[in-house]
C-alpha cells in the first residue's frame, strides 16, 4: 500500500544515517574526495557497508538487508544532504539491480554478496557521445566471435568508473527501428587489459565522471547478462529508481541549504538589523521552503510509486525529476544570493550544493525532458 | 487478492457516487446544465439547498462534534466523500463562509450557548454568514481596524464601515472585528463579536469588482446594537480569536486541479488539454507546440504536487505528529499562485478569443476561462495577500525576525 507517512523504523534509519554522515562524511572528508581521482575511499566504503547500506535492499540470500525502496530513498535524502561523495547509486542501483533482475544464478552468487559487504564497487557504462542516457544513444558495439563477444568504442559520462572493480556495460548488438532492440549487457573487470578509464574535469568534483575506452576486450557467455538483444529494459527499471532516488538527494540538498541560510540570515546584520528581518530575504526563504515542500511530496509519491511498482510510477517519476531538479536549482541558487559575498567563496560550501543541483538535474534526464515525456501521457 | 478495506472501500465509493448522481442538480456536468447567474437569490438557494441535501444525507458537517450537529464518520469515508465529491465538481454550498469561517471560530473559542446556537444550522445550511475584518484603512494591516464599539448597559454600540466582506447579501450573521479599548497597545485592544444581520443602522451595499459581479459588498455600522453576550472569546483578544477564522480561511484553498465540470467550474488538467488540443494557431494545434506542452505539463506536476502534500500531511497527521498550523500559508499560496499561472497560460492558448467574455458569441466555454482569469486576480490579494503569508511562512514556520513595521 502506499504509505506517505514514515514509520518508526524509517525514523531510526533517518536518524542513524544523519548521526552516521555527520560523523563519518564530513565537508573536510567530501573536499579531500574532490581532490582524489577516485573520489572514495576504501576506508570510507568498508563502514558504510558495515552498517548495512552497501547491501540495503539485496536480499538477504544475497548478504543484503532485504529493506524497502522507500528506506534507500530515505538514506539517500540523508546522504544528498551532506552532498556525500561516491558510487553509491552506481553500485547498489544502475549495477546491482539488473544483476538480481536479468542474472543467472552464478553471476548473482558472484556479484551481489560482494557488492552487499563492500568488497565490490561497480557501475554501468550506457552514456556515449551525445550525453543523454536513451537506448538510441547506445552505439558502441560488440560482435560475437566463438562463445565471447568483442567489444570495441568508448563510453562517456560513465560515472564512478575510477572507483569501480566492474562495469555493467551496455553494448548494441542488432540494429533495429526500435532503439531499445538490439542492446546486450556485458559485465567487465575493469583490470582487463585493453580498458582505458580518462578522468574528465566536472564541476561537481564529488560526482566523479569518466570515458571510457574498451579496446577488443572479450566478454565470456558467462558474463553476458540476461537474453543478447533484451538488456535495455534492466537498465530502463534501473534508470527509474535511480532518478527516484536522485530526487531524494535533491530534496535533502535542498534543506540543508534552506536551513544553512535561515540561520544565517537570522545572524548576519546589515543596516543595524539581521537580514532576516527584510522582506525581500525573507520572501526568497519563504519561496524556497514552499518550493521544497512540494518538491518532497512528489519526491514522496515517487518513492512509494516505485517501491509499489504502481502503473503510474513513470509518471511520477517524470513529475518528481523534474520539480525537484528545478526546485534544487532555485534553492541552490538563493542559497548563494541570500550569503551574498561569502556565499562566492570556495570556502563555503554552498557552491558544492549549487554544483550537486547542476549536475542531478542533468542525470537521466532534466527537467524539459520530463515535462515532454508527461505530455506524452496526455497525448 | 482484494483486502476486506479495500472491498468495502468499493462499495462505499460505489454508494456516494450512486447518491451523487441520483442528487446533484439535473444536467450537472453536462453542457446543458446552466447554474443560475452568481450572486442571485436563485444561486444562494442552489447552495442552501445543496447544503441541506448532503447533510441530510451525511455527506456533510465533518469534524464537529456530534451534540452541535457534527457528522462522524470514519477518516476513510469522509476521505472517499471528498474525493468523489471533487470529481463531480458539486455546487459550492458546503464550502460556505459559514463553514469555512464561522464553524471553526465558534467551535475553537464560542461559548455553549453560541455553539448550541449557530453551529448545527451553520453545518446544515439553514443560516448563511459573512465576516467584518477588512476596512478601508485596515487591509493587509489587520489590526489597523477603526471600527469602534462603546459599552452601554448590556450592549455594546458599534460605529463604522467594513469592506471586501463576501456573502455580503444573503448572510444572516456576521463576525464582527471592532475596537473595544482605544487606549491599550495594539493586538490588545480588539473584540470579537457575532452580530444579527438584521439589527437596526445596520446596511449593506455592494462593491463592483473588476470581474463585473459583486461577490463582495460594504458593511456599514450606525450605532448599530450588538448584546455583550455574543463576544467571543475574551474583551479586548479579539485579534487572536480573528487568527483562528484566518488561518481556516487560507485553508480552504482554490480550486486548482480539481475535475470540476459545472459551467462556472474551473479547469483542470484535462480539460486544459483538451482545449490546447481543440485550439489551433497559424494552422496548428496548441497541443503540438513543445513549449505549451512544457507548460501544461508544469502545470500537471504542480497540480499533482498539491495532491501529494495532502496525503504526506495527512499521513502525518494520522501519525499522531504535529503539522504547524502556519503550513496553511504554504498551501495558500501554492494554489493562488499556480491558479493564476495556468489562467494565464490558458489565456494565451486562446489567443484572440481570450477578449471575448460571457454575452459574445465568440466566447469560448461561455466566457468561463476569462471570467476565471479576471476573478481569480483576487486569489493572490484576498484571504491574506501573498505577501502577508510569505512573512507568515518566514517568521512563523522559519522563525526569522519580524521587519520593524511603522505603528509598532
Amino acid at each position: 500500500m502506499m504509505e506517505y507517512g514514515i514509520n518508526e523504523e524509517q525514523e531510526m534509519l533517518k536518524t542513524m544515517a544523519r548521526d552516521f554522515l555527520a560523523k563519518e562524511c564530513p565537508k573536510t572528508f567530501t573536499r579531500a574526495m574532490m581532490n582524489d581521482q577516485t573520489g572514495i575511499t576504501k576506508d570510507y566504503w568498508k563502514k558504510m557497508a558495515d552498517v548495512g547500506w552497501t547491501g540495503l535492499i539485496l536480499p538477504e540470500q544475497y548478504g543484503g538487508a532485504n529493506m524497502t525502496f522507500r528506506d534507500l530513498s530515505i538514506l539517500c535524502e540523508e546522504m544528498g544532504r551532506m552532498v556525500m561523495p561516491g558510487p553509491f547509486v552506481s553500485t547498489l542501483v544502475m549495477s546491482a539491480l539488473p544483476i538480481l533482475n536479468a542474472g543467472t544464478e552464478a553471476q548473482k552468487q558472484e556479484f551481489l554478496p560482494r557488492i552487499a559487504n563492500g568488497q565490490m564497487i561497480m557501475t554501468a557504462a550506457v552514456t556515449e557521445t551525445d550525453g543523454d542516457f536513451w537506448p538510441g544513444g547506445v552505439n558502441m558495439q560488440a560482435y560475437p566471435r566463438g562463445e565471447d563477444y568483442i567489444l570495441t568504442g568508448a563510453k562517456s559520462f560513465v560515472p564512478d568508473a575510477m572507483a569501480a572493480d566492474w562495469f555493467l556495460v551496455a553494448c548494441r548488438t542488432k540494429t533495429s527501428a526500435d532503439p531499445e532492440e538490439g542492446i546486450t549487457l556485458c559485465l567487465v573487470n575493469k583490470d582487463d587489459w585493453g580498458i582505458y578509464v580518462n578522468p574528465l574535469k566536472t564541476m561537481d568534483e564529488t560526482r566523479k565522471q569518466y570515458q571510457v575506452t574498451f579496446n577488443r576486450i572479450a566478454v565470456p557467455a558467462k558474463y553476458i547478462l540476461g537474453e543478447v538483444n533484451k538488456g535495455w529494459r534492466y537498465l530502463k527499471d534501473a534508470a527509474l529508481r535511480a532518478t527516484a532516488l536522485h530526487c531524494a538527494e535533491m530534496v535533502g540538498g535542498g534543506e540543508w541549504v534552506l536551513e544553512t541560510c535561515v540561520e544565517y540570515a537570522k545572524t548576519r546584520v546589515q543596516f543595524g538589523a539581521p537580514i532576516g528581518s527584510f522582506q525581500a530575504v525573507k520572501h526568497h526563504l519563504a519561496n524556497m521552503y514552499t518550493q521544497l515542500e512540494y518538491a518532497r511530496a512528489l519526491m514522496v509519491w515517487a518513492a512509494e510509486s516505485v517501491k509499489e511498482n504502481d502503473p503510474q510510477a513513470d509518471l511520477a517519476v517524470n513529475m518528481a525529476k523534474a520539480y525537484c531538479g528545478d526546485t534544487f536549482k532555485m534553492v541552490a541558487g538563493l542559497g548563494i544570493q541570500i550569503h551574498g559575498g561569502i556565499g562566492f567563496t570556495w570556502d563555503h560550501d554552498m557552491h558544492l550544493y549549487f554544483k550537486r543541483s547542476r549536475a542531478l538535474d542533468t542525470v537521466f534526464g532534466d527537467a524539459n525532458y520530463h515535462r515532454e515525456l508527461i505530455a506524452q501521457h496526455y497525448d | 487478492m482484494v483486502s476486506e478495506q479495500s472491498g468495502k472501500e468499493t462499495a462505499f465509493r460505489k454508494q456516494v457516487r450512486d447518491w451523487l448522481k441520483t442528487n446533484l442538480p439535473k444536467g450537472w456536468g453536462t453542457p446543458e446544465y446552466h447554474a443560475p447567474e452568481r450572486q442571485t437569490e436563485a444561486a444562494q438557494a442552489l447552495g442552501e439547498k445543496w447544503t441541506k441535501t448532503c447533510y441530510d444525507a451525511g455527506y456533510a458537517g465533518f469534524g464537529y462534534p456530534k451534540e452541535y450537529g457534527g457528522i462522524v464518520r470514519p477518516d476513510w469515508e469522509i476521505r472517499i466523500i471528498r474525493e468523489e465529491f471533487t470529481l463531480c465538481g458539486t455546487p459550492p454550498g458546503p464550502m460556505s463562509q459559514g463553514l469555512l469561517m464561522a464553524g471553526p471560530t465558534i467551535l475553537r473559542w464560542g461559548q455553549e450557548w453560541q455553539k448550541k446556537r449557530f453551529l448545527p444550522k451553520i453545518l446544515n445550511g439553514e443560516e448563511s454568514w459573512c465576516q467584518g475584518f477588512s476596512e478601508p484603512d485596515a487591509g493587509s494591516d489587520l489590526a489597523n481596524v477603526r471600527t469602534a464599539a462603546v459599552r452601554d448597559g448590556d450592549d455594546w454600540v458599534v460605529n463604522g464601515q467594513k469592506v471586501w466582506t463576501s456573502n455580503w447579501m444573503f448572510a444572516d450573521f456576521g463576525l464582527l472585528v471592532v475596537k473595544t479599548d482605544p487606549a491599550a497597545k495594539r493586538h490588545r485592544n480588539l473584540s470579537y463579536f457575532i452580530f444579527d444581520c438584521t439589527s437596526p443602522g445596520f446596511s449593506r451595499r455592494p462593491l463592483k469588482q473588476m470581474s463585473g459581479e459583486s461577490e463582495f459588498g460594504e458593511m456599514f455600522f450606525d450605532n448599530v446594537r450588538i448584546p455583550h453576550k455574543n463576544l467571543l472569546g475574551e474583551l479586548n483578544m479579539g485579534w487572536y480569536v480573528a487568527l483562528t477564522g484566518l488561518a481556516a480561511e487560507r485553508s480552504g484553498g482554490f480550486a486548482v486541479g480539481g475535475r470540476s465540470t459545472a459551467r462556472r467550474g474551473w479547469g483542470n488538467m484535462e480539460s486544459i488539454v483538451e482545449l490546447a488540443k481543440e485550439t489551433k494557431h497559424y494552422g496548428k494545434a496548441v497541443w503540438d507546440d513543445p513549449l505549451f506542452r512544457q507548460r501544461i505539463a508544469q502545470f500537471a506536476i504542480q497540480g499533482e504536487a498539491m495532491r501529494a502534500n495532502g496525503a504526506l500531511q495527512g499521513a502525518m497527521a494520522r501519525q499522531g505528529k504535529k503539522i504547524d498550523p502556519n503550513e496553511v500559508s504554504v498551501s495558500k499560496n501554492f494554489s493562488a499562485e499556480l491558479r493564476q499561472h495556468s489562467d494565464d497560460m490558458v489565456m494565451e492558448i486562446l489567443g484572440a478569443y481570450s477578449q471575448m467574455v460571457e454575452g459574445s458569441p465568440l466566447a469560448v466555454n461561455g466566457g468561463d476561462w476569462v471570467y476565471g482569469m479576471l476573478r481569480w486576480r483576487g486569489a493572490t490579494i484576498e484571504r491574506g495577500t501573498s505577501e502577508i503569508n510569505r512573512n507568515i511562512i518566514a517568521e512563523k514556520i522559519l522563525g526569522l525576525p519580524r521587519e520593524a513595521r511603522g505603528n509598532d
